[in-house]
């Protein structure tokens, strides 16, 4: 079943077309990629499903309804969470209250003026298996600004991971991470997949070519590929559009 | 796995102990407040202390704002105004006899009132933006005030105004005219004020106000309606700053417009951030060394603000999160 269709999207910046015309359609439990030079349009593209940017043309349509034009936080709502190139995560909070935060906004209960944050149980137990799925236990007490590269890019997946989401977008999750945190990141991500839709935007090629079910080729704003990898490594257009050039 | 539960255990005790030596130590300054009147005589002394408490409220309902929420007002002054202002206004033209509580409800309830409109045009934007727009209708309430003489006596202010009596049911436990009794009452209200104020703090709505502080995009992307959250951040501040105004009212029985000046919102900001911001309790201590220093220097030199401004720049320097950051260092070096 599709869980994300879109249909002739498109964003303009002033003069220039970041997004143009694009078609997608992203079905459950799948594991797609985007890639592309930068400056193709991938991140743009997140913006705009996910309601950062507005939408200039076209239309975004989550399991069978018109999301084009909502608010971000209406959008995280129906189901699609995401991360961001640049990490984006709450510094001045312990690694845990990121998350516990992020489940009590999916949960409800923040309308509760007078009562203890532990109170809401449900959202600390949830709170607790989030963190040791991503092996952040130990570090549960820390600030999120103490943590390392690697395990704020990790927290960012946990916070999204805390929305419940039905469609994870993850952009460049493994941009700055060790060989290791990116061996451990892949596996995770790869878990994460058979539960919910992922889309990936990745520059990561080993990364892309291992993990993806399917993958689209972005270009000046435009999808000029979509195949499975196997099939995206034959490709001849991409290979000349984008993975030609690097050899 | 034992192990990691013991660790646990050890630290749930460890802020266990801390949390029952903070409640110690409020407990002991809220005996030592209230044994203040039966060792200090003083009347003019007291009433200065009861303005402390008043101002410390306003200050702590700036850190609502401030540290919790994340939102810079220059100009906060103008909620408490507008809570004294309305007291004093009822109390001159409408009823020179009404109880405490009913002036209590409509000071407030103004207050709540008109920052309700402003706040759900402010709360659309942040930062520099937010500040800005707090100073353009700050400075808009000043001048309304200032020009309206007819009604609110101009400069001058209003004066000589009627203190209601204090009561419970049908008792009256004593005038607001006694220094002893508005001290009492004053603190009592802030002590309730106050707690209810770090409870609210401490609750799930608290820690999504500390999200939007912490990360207004990030909020918005676990699905927090930023903007809803940010204007009732923005009523309970000014409700609290309305608070703050009625007890103004009854200390002073009279209310002129440097209550509201942008140098009164300059001086506020400066008591929060002396006091140490997201702390609740740093703004009383702020505003007890503001007031103190402005009332014994300005005995002495009427330059008195470069001695404060002095204070200021070495705790900027020295101690970025204020007074109650010395608390955290001190803390942080016995742990070590």
């Amino acid at each position: 079943m599709d869980i994300l269709r879109i249909e002739e999207l498109s964003h303009f910046f002033g003069g220039v077309t970041a997004v143009n015309r694009v078609n997608l359609l992203f079905v459950e439990n799948e594991l797609r990629s985007i890639i592309g030079p930068n400056g193709a349009g991938k991140t743009t593209l997140f913006n705009v499903i996910t309601g950062r940017f507005p939408a200039s043309s076209g239309r975004v349509i989550f399991r069978g309804r018109d999301i084009t034009g909502r608010s971000s936080h209406e959008i995280v709502r129906f189901g699609i969470c995401r991360t961001f190139q640049k990490s984006s995560i709450f510094s001045g909070l312990t690694v845990f209250e990121n998350v516990r935060i992020a489940r009590q906004a999916w949960h409800g209960g923040s309308h509760r003026i007078f009562s203890r944050r532990d109170s809401l149980k449900a959202v600390h137990q949830e709170t607790q298996a989030i963190l040791e799925r991503l092996g952040l236990t130990e570090k549960a007490r820390l600030l999120a600004s103490n943590l390392s590269h690697g395990d704020q890019r990790l927290l960012e997946i946990g916070i999204a991971l805390a929305g419940h989401p039905k469609l994870l977008l993850l952009d460049e999750p493994t941009a700055g991470m060790s060989p290791r945190e990116t061996e451990a990141t892949t596996q995770l991500i790869r878990q994460l997949a058979r539960k919910v839709a992922v889309v990936l935007v990745e520059h990561d090629m080993d990364v892309v070519m291992s993990i993806s079910d399917k993958i689209s080729v972005m270009h000046q704003g435009a999808i000029i590929a979509e195949g499975t990898p196997d099939e995206i490594q034959r490709n001849e257009l991409v290979r000349e559009a984008y993975l030609g050039k690097e050899e | 796995m034992s192990e990691n539960n013991d660790s646990e255990g050890e630290r749930d005790m460890e802020a266990s102990k801390r949390q029952s030596r903070t409640v110690l130590v409020f407990l002991l300054l809220v005996g030592f407040l209230i044994a203040l009147p039966f060792f200090m005589d003083n009347r003019f002394y007291l009433r200065l202390a009861t303005e402390i408490l008043i101002y410390g409220l306003l200050a702590m309902s700036l850190d609502v704002l401030l540290g919790y929420t994340g939102l810079l007002s220059f100009m906060h002054c103008a909620y408490m105004g507008i809570g004294a202002y309305t007291v004093a206004l009822y109390l001159k033209f409408v009823d020179p006899a009404s109880s405490w509580w009913f002036l209590m409800i409509l000071g407030v309830g103004a207050t709540f009132l008109v920052a309700l409109p402003i706040g759900w045009l402010q709360v659309r934007t942040g930062g520099f933006a937010f500040a800005l727009l707090t100073v353009a209708f700050g400075m808009m309430y000043y001048t309304i005030v200032w020009k309206a003489r007819g009604v609110t006596g101009g400069d001058d202010g209003l004066i000589g105004l009627p203190s209601p009596d204090i009561t419970l049911g049908n008792w009256v436990l004593g005038s607001l005219k006694d220094p002893i009794s508005i001290y009492f009452f004053t603190l009592g209200v802030v002590l309730v004020c106050y707690l209810l104020t770090k409870r609210i703090m401490h609750s799930p709505f608290g820690a999504v106000l500390e999200s939007i502080r912490e990360n207004e995009e990030r909020a918005s992307f676990i699905g927090v309606h930023v903007h809803r959250y940010k204007l009732m951040g923005w009523m309970l501040a000014c409700t609290l700053g309305g608070v703050s105004g009625v007890l103004f009212t009854f200390l002073k029985c009279s209310v002129s417009p440097t209550v509201m000046e942008s140098s009164a919102g300059g001086a506020l900001l400066m008591m929060t951030l002396l006091g140490g911001v997201g702390t609740l309790w740093g703004p009383f201590i702020g505003a007890a060394v503001y007031i103190f220093v402005q009332d014994y220097v300005s005995t002495m030199t009427e330059h008195w603000m470069i001695f404060l401004g002095l204070v200021l720049i070495f705790l900027v320097l020295f101690t970025p999160k204020g007074i109650a950051g010395f608390r955290d260092s001190l803390l942080a070096g016995e742990k070590k």
